[in-house]
């Protein structure tokens, strides 16, 4: 195709406009070039156009070539080939008759874009208007309704800049058709097509005629004149709210127009009011791709940058668009349910927020061109209004009325559910097929899980059929019209019909991008997130789909788009290149062709996951299928070498930690650009795959460890991750970068899209996200059935059982008052409307309350803030005698009661008391206390040498004292006795040493086997109710089962201390967990804890620290010590067991103190959870004031507390 | 409510393993509530009667005592028209180290010792004082009528 020089047009452009009408002479046209449309005269029907194709090249849309169109559609798309272009309709080709025409032809030729238009394109018939003018001349005959009329702009005169220089060049392109109508007309004198039109002999005749009241077109004055003339020379100009769309389009050459008259003044006056019927064609020019110089400077672009002037001029072509497609009554055939839904809920106001991201300080009124769905006060019905002469912002006033109302019936509900997000994207997902995993893959996969490798193969081999294909989410789907031709009946286009493929183009609102093929929603991200919840088995599925495909394409290498695209099947339309927005935003760095294929999958995933991948890789992959290397810490081998390993020491799956990937990235980046910089970094490899396992990791995007991960290398992208929401929508941006999902993997685009929306509770953003993740998320939950109605995930039964237990008197007693005094504090600062203020103080105080639930000892823990102040005054009141009460109260149960005097034991029988201390030594079996019938708990010696449990005497004894009576002896009604009286029994068992793993006693000393030493000591108090309850249970489970393992959960590290004490105590083997230890720690802990033993292992773990992705199987008992505020977390850590991998039936048992806070706690816990959680938990200050409400309730103060006494 | 442990036991074993004479048996709708029946001791103006009680575990139990009542009326000094028992170990002298079993062995060793010197029922006692052989005949009569 031939390129011509500027120069030619310049050439032309002074001889053609003579030839046709002598509007302007040549010296006003070199001073204002004059951009010109369509110039039919003469009648609406078509006019007879010639068609010419002698030369290779395409002709560029243009005024009467565009007649054609409507006539014959087939026009556009006849023949592909340029050199046999013979349209029917078309004369033969006219005589080469003026250099003009053809210089122009083979320049414009330079312009069409090379593939994604078909050649013999030249102009889509949009649609028609009717809309009013103003004469500019005077007198009589000018014009009569009927007689066509040409428009034109006056080219603006401005200071040169870049923008103009395009514009400019835009303009020529205009120009440059503009003539060629005239030039060709005047060659080829085409004749009537159809004999419906006007010949072009009359035309000429015509302009034959004078041209008495031309005003020359001047300079321009305003920018928004658009003139229209006829073959008379008759002049006049648009309504400025008409121009006001239009002046851009026609300046860039998107449109075209053609007009007649359809009524007039007989005698025209200056300013009389013309009424014209307008029709647009969109030209050729409109589907030429727009390069973008953005792209040139990606690394910054997306960072929040001023508008480009590129992305200007898309913005206002755009908005003309919009409001032109609005005007017209053009109605999307197609378009995406997103944007459906968005348009039922106000089209404007997503426009409006979508523009924010390129706020320009000169947006006039952009949002009235956003506006799609034509109101019936638009289409043709509305033209009498707007002729009524309302001024250029009719358009963007209404609509902002529009969208004001509709903005405000949006529903703020939807906010709320993050889970009906997830939704959309799970619709049908149980009924996708399953695949089985190659031998190599030694696990057998759930029915489930076979899904989700049919779905992750579909996205990695980019096989589009798995689910539906959809139009690319921002674009919609129109139909060019067919014309209506004068007196024929008119055709009712029916919007159902069906609709000749030639005759669809398609639009995207938000750029402002026309294009002529199927915009297909972009499948070039290889990958996506897997969000299966927790428990559910994705590493397992993760490393099925790494022996399922083993290798990149051969083919691979998918450079920057263009292969891709290419591969894309994307429909059976002619596979012309796509024209979107996203090829231009693809911020992919150049990955430079490397010969051999990638191979290695890279695995990045938190420290204390690694080695759980790595043993998982090595126990599900068959012997040398899948070697795995876990490479991190600080004395890393070279990448290169180690990926480079063939033969046996073939390394197939890096796991890597994303601390180590964020220093490497740091390095990378230091070095890469030195010139001797010799590559090795991981950064310079290319892997097939990168998963990111618990991918949350990387939600903020601005963390050093985003960009580390954003920047690998790979063909195909994983993320993995239970909660890809974590807390704000913006968490799933992060992902979408990563994954190179476009366009949302733009940060403007999903900021315009998702997150303004959303900060402005709009709930279309949960819309735009559903949208996002139907096509990119995998996503089950445990609950979710099967197509045959089963649950997915078949876990053994979960058995939770609540033992509401009772305090032991003193402990009620210490409770009872520390409650009280809470109260009273709590009531007064309530009643001095104080309460708020010392929100804070007041949550120091409940958990002080429920501390002393699980140990009172508890209680007298350091303060640690000075929140805990009006805590701390709960056991320090000004009241000296309170003071010393409840201290004391505690330093007496921690000591033992400091009774007086202690009663003597010679009323004892010496025979019994030999007998009983013979008995202690030899004894075997654990006595049954005669007060619970149960094996002596705690066993301690009366001073009668009786034995019981220490809770049931110290019960009994309390009993007595609350009536008054002197304790005694329950069974020889000897006493009195008291508290100090008792003395404790300790057995030296053998036991294990928790640190050593040998056998001790309990000074640490190695015992001989079979010996029994008994103690008897001074009884020690310091326990719990639930510490004996806990440790009679692990003491029952370990005679029922011996190699049981049990997790203890919670939430107050010191009570785990307490309870270290106590298991030391009964022999109990026991390891610990919390969020003190290093990851080292951590996993050697859960290593440990994993192994097998010929004891019951209990694991104390405290439930912050201990919550998430830590995989426990192994044990199948959970113990949970108190309640949490939220009922989920709680749930979380049950799931550490209660998962895939579990074969044992789990039993839950929770301990609830008798009339305590912790009952109400878990009423308030199942009424509203989510409230709970965000208030009380969270510490949000927003929601105070409803936990106020729930503070009451947990004081009992509460309205409806109805003490139902099951607890 | 979840049933203390100790009340289970006493249960199972009450039921397994009934004492002479003596049967107790927990009601369906309250696991607290027991409907017991005693036979009256040989040798004892009881004896051939079937003595029909109910026992009622409080919250408090083992902590404090059952609380038993006569539903059959029964001619003896240390019980009430109203069924009521006057015995110390359901009273100051309870233990928890007692149990069920041992509170209804008691109840039973009471028909065969009637105790007219620490009585609940006055007029019996009286009667039973001045008069015991016509007291027993009373109470033989008693038996018959009502417990057999």
């Amino acid at each position: 195709m031939a390129v011509e020089e500027p120069s030619s047009a310049t050439k032309l452009r002074k001889s053609s406009p003579d030839l046709f009408f002598p509007v302007s002479d040549s010296e006003e046209e070199n001073e204002a070039p004059v951009v010109r449309s369509s110039a039919t005269i003469a009648g609406p029907s078509s006019s007879s156009v010639k068609k010419e194709n002698g030369s290779s090249s395409t002709f560029v849309s243009n005024g009467i070539l565009d007649m054609d169109a409507k006539d014959e559609p087939q026009l556009f798309f006849g023949s592909q080939n340029s050199d046999d272009i013979v349209p029917l309709d078309i004369k033969p080709p006219p005589p080469p008759s003026s250099a003009g025409p053809s210089s122009t032809r083979k320049r414009l030729m330079s312009q069409s874009p090379p593939s994604s238009i078909p050649q013999n394109f030249e102009a889509g018939y949009l649609g028609e208007f009717v809309c009013e003018g103003w004469s500019l001349s005077k007198g009589k005959g000018y014009c009569q309704p009927g007689s066509k009329v040409v428009f034109e702009r006056p080219k603006p005169q401005k200071v040169i800049t870049e923008e103009d220089a395009r514009a400019a060049a835009r303009s020529k392109e205009k120009a440059g058709p503009a003539r060629l109508v005239n030039g060709k007309v005047v060659g080829a004198k085409a004749k009537p097509i159809a004999g419906k039109q006007m010949t072009l002999g009359s035309m000429m005749g015509k302009k034959g005629a004078a041209t008495p009241a031309r005003k020359p077109p001047g300079k321009p004055v305003v920018d928004q004149i658009i003139r229209f003339r006829n073959e008379r020379g008759f002049v006049g100009r648009l309504s400025v709210q008409e121009a006001g769309f239009l002046t851009h389009l026609l300046d860039t050459g998107v449109i075209e127009l053609r007009g007649h008259v359809i009524d007039c003044p007989q005698s025209l006056s200056t300013g009389a009011t013309i009424l014209l019927n307008v029709k647009v064609y969109l030209a050729r020019q409109a589907f030429v791709k727009v390069e973008k110089a953005g792209r040139k400077e990606e690394g910054s672009f997306w960072q929040e940058q001023k508008e480009t002037i590129e992305e200007e001029v898309m913005r206002k072509r755009k908005d003309a668009l919009g409001a032109l497609f609005s005007r017209i009554g053009v109605k999307p055939l197609r378009s995406n349910a997103l944007l459906l839904a968005q348009k039922k809920n106000g089209a404007a106001v997503i426009n409006e927020t979508s523009l924010k991201h390129f706020n320009s300080p000169s947006r006039p009124s952009s949002a009235s061109g956003t506006k799609r769905s034509p109101s019936p006060s638009k289409g043709s019905t509305g033209i009498i209004d707007k002729g009524k002469g309302r001024a250029s912002a009719v358009n963007s006033d209404e609509e902002e009325e529009d969208s004001g109302d509709e903005a405000e019936k949006l529903d703020d509900e939807q906010m709320n559910e993050i889970d009906t997000i997830y939704r959309k994207a799970q619709q049908g997902d149980n009924r996708l097929e399953e695949t089985d995993p190659p031998n190599t893959f030694l696990y057998t996969l759930r029915p489930y899980q076979k899904q989700a490798l049919t779905w992750m193969n579909a996205r990695e081999t980019g096989d589009t059929s798995v689910r539906d294909q959809s139009l690319h989410p921002l674009w919609e789907e129109y139909a060019f019209r067919k014309e209506q031709v004068e007196g024929q009946p008119i055709e009712i286009e029916d919007e159902e019909d069906f609709v000749d493929p030639s005759r669809k183009f398609y639009w995207n609102p938000y750029s402002g991008e026309l294009s002529l093929t199927f915009p297909v929603s972009n499948n070039k991200a290889r990958g996506g997130i897997l969000a299966d919840a927790m428990g559910m088995g994705k590493t397992c599925m993760m490393a099925s789909l790494m022996h399922l495909n083993r290798e990149g394409e051969a083919i691979d290498n998918p450079e920057d788009g263009t292969a891709v695209d290419g591969e894309e099947p994307a429909s059976k339309r002619p596979k012309f290149k796509q024209v979107t927005l996203s090829n231009q935003w693809r911020a992919v760095p150049t990955v430079p062709k490397t010969t051999t294929s990638a191979r290695a999958t890279l695995v990045v995933c938190p420290v204390s996951l690694a080695s759980q991948w790595h043993d998982e890789l090595g126990k599900m992959s068959d012997k040398g299928t899948i070697t795995s290397f876990m490479w991190y810490g600080n004395d890393r081998t070279d990448v290169d070498r180690l990926l480079g390993q063939e033969g046996k020491k073939k390394v197939d799956v890096l796991i890597t930690s994303y601390g180590t990937l964020a220093s490497e990235y740091q390095k990378w980046k230091k070095n890469k650009d030195k010139p001797n910089y010799e590559g090795g970094s991981i950064y310079d490899h290319e892997f097939l795959r990168i998963v990111l396992d618990e991918a949350h990791n990387i939600k903020n995007r601005t963390a050093l460890v985003s960009k580390a991960c954003y920047e690998l290398k790979g063909q195909r992208r994983w993320a993995l991750s239970g909660t890809p929401i974590v807390n704000r929508l913006d968490d799933l941006y992060s992902l979408l970068h990563f994954l190179r999902l476009e366009p949302w993997g733009h940060y403007s685009f999903f900021r315009s899209f998702v997150t303004i929306p959303f900060l402005n509770q709009d709930p279309k953003a949960l819309n735009v996200v559903q949208y996002i993740l139907e096509s990119c998320l995998l996503r089950r939950e445990k609950s979710m059935r099967d197509k045959d109605g089963r649950l997915i995930v078949d876990l053994p039964p979960k058995t939770v059982d609540i033992q509401v237990l009772d305090f032991s008197r003193p402990e009620r007693q210490i409770y009872k008052h520390l409650e009280d005094r809470a109260k009273r504090r709590f009531i007064q600062l309530d009643a001095e409307g104080r309460a708020m203020s010392n929100y804070t103080s007041i949550l120091a105080m409940l958990m002080k309350l429920r501390q002393c639930v699980d140990h009172p000892l508890l209680v007298l823990g350091k303060a640690t803030a000075e929140d805990d102040e009006s805590a701390e005054k709960l056991l320090d009141p000004q009241t000296g005698d309170e003071k010393t009460s409840l201290k004391e109260m505690i330093a007496m149960y921690a000591g033992g009661a400091t009774s007086e005097t202690t009663s003597d034991a010679e009323t004892v029988d010496p025979v019994f008391a030999a007998k009983v201390l013979k008995e202690l030594g030899e004894q075997e079996t654990t006595p049954i206390c005669d007060l619970c019938q149960n094996e002596m708990f705690d066993e301690v010696l009366l001073p009668c040498y009786h034995r019981s449990c220490q809770d049931c005497i110290v019960n009994w004894i309390g009993t007595c004292e609350d009536q008054n009576e002197q304790a005694n002896c329950p069974s020889c009604d000897k006493g009195p006795i008291g508290f100090s009286d008792l003395r404790s029994i300790q057995r030296r068992r053998r036991r294990v040493n928790p640190i050593t793993g040998g056998y001790t006693d309990d000074e640490g000393l190695p015992a001989s086997q079979g010996e029994t030493a008994v103690t008897i000591g001074k009884v020690d108090l310091v326990s719990s109710t639930k510490l004996r309850a806990l440790v009679r249970r692990l003491e029952q489970m370990r005679v029922e089962d011996p190699e049981v393992k049990a997790l203890v959960f919670s939430q107050f590290t010191s009570f785990l201390d307490l309870i270290e004490t106590t298991l030391t105590k009964a022999g109990i083997r026991y390891l610990r967990f919390d969020g003190s230890m290093s990851q080292a720690q951590r996993a050697a802990t859960i290593e440990e804890f994993g192994k097998k033993t010929k004891e019951p292992v209990i694991l104390l773990i405290s439930l912050k620290a201990g919550g998430v992705g830590l995989n426990l199987t192994m044990a199948n008992h959970v113990f949970m010590m108190d309640t949490w505020w939220n009922e989920a977390i709680e749930q979380q850590a049950i799931d550490r067991v209660h998962r895939l991998g579990q074969n044992k039936p789990v039993f839950v048992t929770r301990y609830i103190i008798k009339g305590t806070v912790e009952k109400r706690i878990m009423k308030i816990q199942r009424s509203k959870t989510a409230l709970v959680n965000a208030s009380l938990a969270g510490g949000a200050s927003k929601d105070k004031q409803a936990s106020l409400a729930d503070i009451k309730k947990i004081f009992g103060l509460g309205e409806d507390d109805s003490e139902d006494e099951v607890y | 409510m979840s049933l203390p442990k100790r009340i289970l036991k006493e249960t199972e074993r009450l039921m397994a393993d009934s004492p002479p004479g003596i049967s107790a048996a927990p009601k369906d709708d309250n696991l607290r509530h027991f409907d017991v029946t005693v036979s009256g001791p040989e040798s004892s103006p009881y004896e051939g009667g079937i003595f029909k009680l109910e026992l009622f575990l409080p919250e408090e139990y083992p902590m404090n005592p059952p609380k038993v009542r006569f539903l059959t009326k029964i001619y003896h000094p240390n019980i009430d028209k109203l069924g009521r028992i006057c015995l110390d170990i359901l009273k100051d002298k309870w233990s928890p180290a007692l149990q069920i079993r041992t509170v209804l062995l008691s109840i039973q060793a009471l028909l065969g010792a009637p105790n007219p010197d620490d009585p609940l029922a006055n007029d019996v006692a009286q009667h039973w004082k001045e008069d015991q052989s016509g007291a027993i005949a009373q109470a033989r009569e008693w038996t018959r009528q009502y417990a057999q």
